[in-house]
């Protein structure tokens, strides 16, 4: 009889009823409303369905999954779990992978991807949609303000305010250089936010700008030849290399992927990079991301000044493209319609979308997508831009 | 091999240590870092407008070089002899017979045609354009 009640109690304690917290537990429910916000509101799911499970996995207890074995803590994990003895192929199968996140392979794989289905023609033929993706810059600032005010360290304050990029890849790059303990939170904060963009921009946009100003209907855009798109990627990669050599691994991917794009010399590879390479990454980079929030790690005080700062950086972001556009509305005698610059934040093209459904709201004949889509793309390049200027001012 | 150098952060190179950070540097870097990215991509802005001036200046030549290439359809008696001088950009060459066609249908299928062939009208020649009435079946 002692031996069947030990041998229950060996396995209720083994069990993860046993090991599971009220952290966990929290963790679970959240990864819970992020599968109901991707499945049944349609929040980036091909974003947030990988990292609201990833997020699952990483809150069943005892599984393991997220454990680094190794004693020098090779694929950055919590030296609590170093056993003696163990290989790097011991450690929980999440964090193997995880190590593309630690070294930027993901975010400058998925860059190359975002760079082969990006179509710069709207940019080239309206290179003023530069400076509203220079503006929408405005937000990382702002929070990195902020952040030293609450008392984070210059790198933890840069790492957090990039989230007002909206750009996921370039939040984990920088982030990983700069701050790599504040990843999960960081990469959380800045891909729920961009799943979030549909709620978090439009008041903003209706708040700012006047119905005659969203009622503007944009002029047709030139076209663009294709040698322009040929020599764009080549001859702006090196011109910013020169500016921000820090930038290279993630401008120079995007670069790469749009001139397989353009040059319609390599399909095969340019098809590859914007599908099977990128869906791929996306899904280890989404799963791992996701399985870094941790309950005991990721439920503190200071977590909740990430997403409050990140949130912060959000709406100024969207405020500084805006702005832009109602001064450039102003200075084209209201060839510009404002709304545009909300999508110089570089979340593409779900910003793009938004300033396409906003537009369409208060006249149902604009089409202001493709005239959004030269501030989206712009956004990228800005806040790579502003990444590399932040990872120059403050690396180790 | 040329390795690239390791530098430090540029704050660190200017204060010493990162723990000088207060609010006024802050709102410095801050600013520092907003205008940087402003300068940036407005340079960006510039060049792609300095490369669009250089592609239609190269398009114009190219469009002023185009000599005409006359091709003898069935020793065509009707096309001119414009001895290697362009027509002017609105015209086509040889005289065009109008059969059963107006001349406003006529121009809207010259201005079709040299849309969709992508050539110039002044490099295409029209012998002529006959109206063809099916039978009712």
């Amino acid at each position: 009889m002692e031996l069947i009640t030990n041998l229950l109690a060996g396995l209720w304690d083994a069990s993860g009823f046993a090991l599971l917290t009220w952290q966990n537990g929290v963790m679970i429910g959240v990864s819970v409303v992020f599968l109901y916000l991707a499945i049944a509101k349609k929040f980036e799911p091909l974003l947030l369905v990988p990292i609201a499970f990833g997020i699952l996995l990483a809150n069943l207890p005892g599984s393991g999954i997220m454990d680094d074995l190794t004693l020098n803590q090779a694929f950055g994990g919590d030296p609590a779990t170093a056993v003696e003895g163990s290989h790097w192929y011991d450690s929980g199968v999440l964090r193997i992978i995880y190590a593309g996140v630690k070294s930027s392979i993901f975010p400058c794989l998925i860059f190359l991807g975002v760079g082969a289905m990006t179509d710069f023609g709207p940019l080239l033929s309206n290179p003023i949609s530069l400076l509203l993706g220079a503006a929408a810059q405005l937000g990382i600032y702002v929070a990195f303000i902020i952040a030293i005010l609450l008392g984070f360290t210059p790198q933890e304050a840069a790492a957090i305010s990039i989230i007002g990029g909206a750009d996921g890849p370039t939040a984990i790059w920088l982030t990983g250089k700069l701050a790599s303990h504040l990843l999960a939170p960081i990469a959380l904060a800045a891909y729920s936010y961009m799943a979030l963009i549909p709620l978090i921009q439009p008041p903003i946009m209706k708040l700012l700008t006047t119905k005659k100003e969203r009622e503007v209907k944009m002029t047709q855009l030139r076209k663009v030849s294709k040698t322009e798109k040929i020599v764009f990627p080549v001859v702006v990669l090196v011109l910013i290399a020169l500016i921000l050599p820090s930038v290279v691994p993630l401008l120079g991917m995007l670069m790469l992927g749009n001139l397989f794009r353009e040059c319609g010399v390599v399909e095969r590879l340019s098809d590859t990079a914007q599908n099977a390479l990128n869906n791929i990454i996306v899904i280890l980079l989404g799963v791992t991301v996701g399985a870094t929030a941790n309950g005991e790690s990721f439920l503190k005080a200071q977590t909740l000044g990430i997403v409050a700062l990140g949130l912060t950086a959000f709406i100024f972001s969207t405020v500084g493209g805006v702005l832009l556009g109602k001064v450039l509305y102003i200075v084209t005698k209201g060839k510009i319609n404002p709304l545009i610059g909300a999508a110089g934040v570089s979340a593409v093209p779900m910003a793009a979308r938004v300033a396409q459904n906003e537009g369409r709201k208060y006249n149902p004949t604009n089409f202001l997508l493709m005239h959004a889509m030269g501030p989206n793309v712009a956004g990228v390049i800005g806040s790579a831009v502003a990444a590399g200027f932040l990872l120059l001012m403050f690396q180790n | 091999m040329k390795f690239s150098p390791h530098f430090l952060g540029i704050f660190t190179n200017i204060y010493g240590s990162y723990d000088a950070m207060d609010i006024p540097k802050a709102l410095l870097v801050a600013l520092v870092g907003f205008l940087t990215v402003i300068a940036v991509l407005a340079i960006i802005a510039l060049f792609i407008k300095f490369i669009a001036f250089i592609f239609s200046v190269i398009e114009k030549k190219n469009a002023s070089k185009v000599t005409p290439v006359i091709t003898p359809i069935n020793s065509t008696p009707s096309v001119p002899q414009t001895n290697g001088v362009a027509l002017p950009d609105n015209e086509s060459q040889g005289q065009l017979e109008l059969i059963g066609v107006d001349e406003a249908t006529a121009a809207m299928l010259m201005a079709l045609v040299s849309y969709k062939t992508e050539i110039p009208l002044n490099r295409l020649a029209f012998r002529s354009i006959r109206l063809v009435e099916e039978e009712n079946k």
